[in-house]
């Protein structure tokens, strides 16, 4: 395994966890506009889907990179 | 005869090649053990999958009260204003036969209207004239009578509240604030 290899391994990892947290920050944040929506709290549901896009955008970024600087490993 | 020939020239070869390389192995060639594997780049995979779909659920549940506002409710005609004194209370359903909601006139005069569902275990609230609240027998909840917010007891969510609509004497249910 070239050294590059490795980084590849240890940064897919890395994506892994912080994919990872992510998901679990989403899932709390729509439990809590799923209460504040019971709650007749419009606002906090608003708030929550905002959040929980910008995790998934970063998420997206992140998934991306990673794949491109696999892509870029294989090709050489 | 000739399958039994066969059969045994399979055997023959099974055991020449080995357990490893078994003949049938060619026709199965997915492992067990690789077929439980989950690489890492297939789990990244699933979480953005996962994020996308969660993000979406998020959305969703945001969008509901702006959709349940927009769609139309019944106007429905309740009761006649002079014959509910003041403390007095009157049930009728509404929207449909299956809500039971009870309309209230308060001390000041104003009237207003609650789902009699107890947002608690769906016990029917009544109204209590003396606290000026609507308390639910099952579990000793009570909500307010001006908001229908809870403040004593188990339940934790307002009464959705029914929107009125006064003509003359009449009083029509228009709504449902969820």
């Amino acid at each position: 395994m070239s050294s590059r290899q490795a980084q590849g391994t240890t940064l897919f990892t890395a994506l892994l966890a912080l994919v990872g947290i992510g998901v679990v920050v989403q899932l709390w944040l729509l439990t809590a506009s799923v209460d504040a929506l019971l709650r007749r709290e419009t606002g906090t549901a608003l708030h929550a889907a905002l959040g929980s896009a910008i995790v998934f955008v970063i998420n997206g970024l992140l998934v991306l990179y990673v794949f491109n600087f696999d892509r870029k490993i294989k090709q050489r | 005869m000739t399958d039994e020939t066969n059969d045994k020239d399979g055997k023959k070869d099974d055991a020449l090649r080995g357990k490893k390389n078994a003949r049938w192995r060619e026709d199965f060639p997915v492992e067990w053990e690789r077929d439980n594997y989950v690489t890492r780049r297939e789990m990244v995979k699933f979480l953005a999958l996962g994020s996308f779909t969660i993000a979406g659920a998020n959305a969703v549940v945001a969008a509901i009260p702006h959709v349940v506002k927009a769609s139309e409710s019944p106007r429905t005609k309740v009761a006649l204003a002079s014959s509910i004194p003041v403390g007095g209370s009157k049930l009728f359903a509404y929207p449909t036969e299956e809500d039971p909601c009870i309309l209230i006139r308060q001390p000041n005069g104003d009237l207003v209207a609650y789902s009699q569902v107890c947002t608690h275990l769906s016990c029917a609230v009544v109204h209590s004239e003396k606290e000026n609240a609507l308390f639910c027998p099952c579990h000793h909840g009570y909500f307010t009578a001006g908001e229908g917010r809870p403040y004593a007891g188990p339940p934790s969510r307002p009464l959705p509240r029914i929107k009125l609509e006064q003509q003359g004497n009449e009083i029509f249910a228009i709504g449902v604030e969820v």
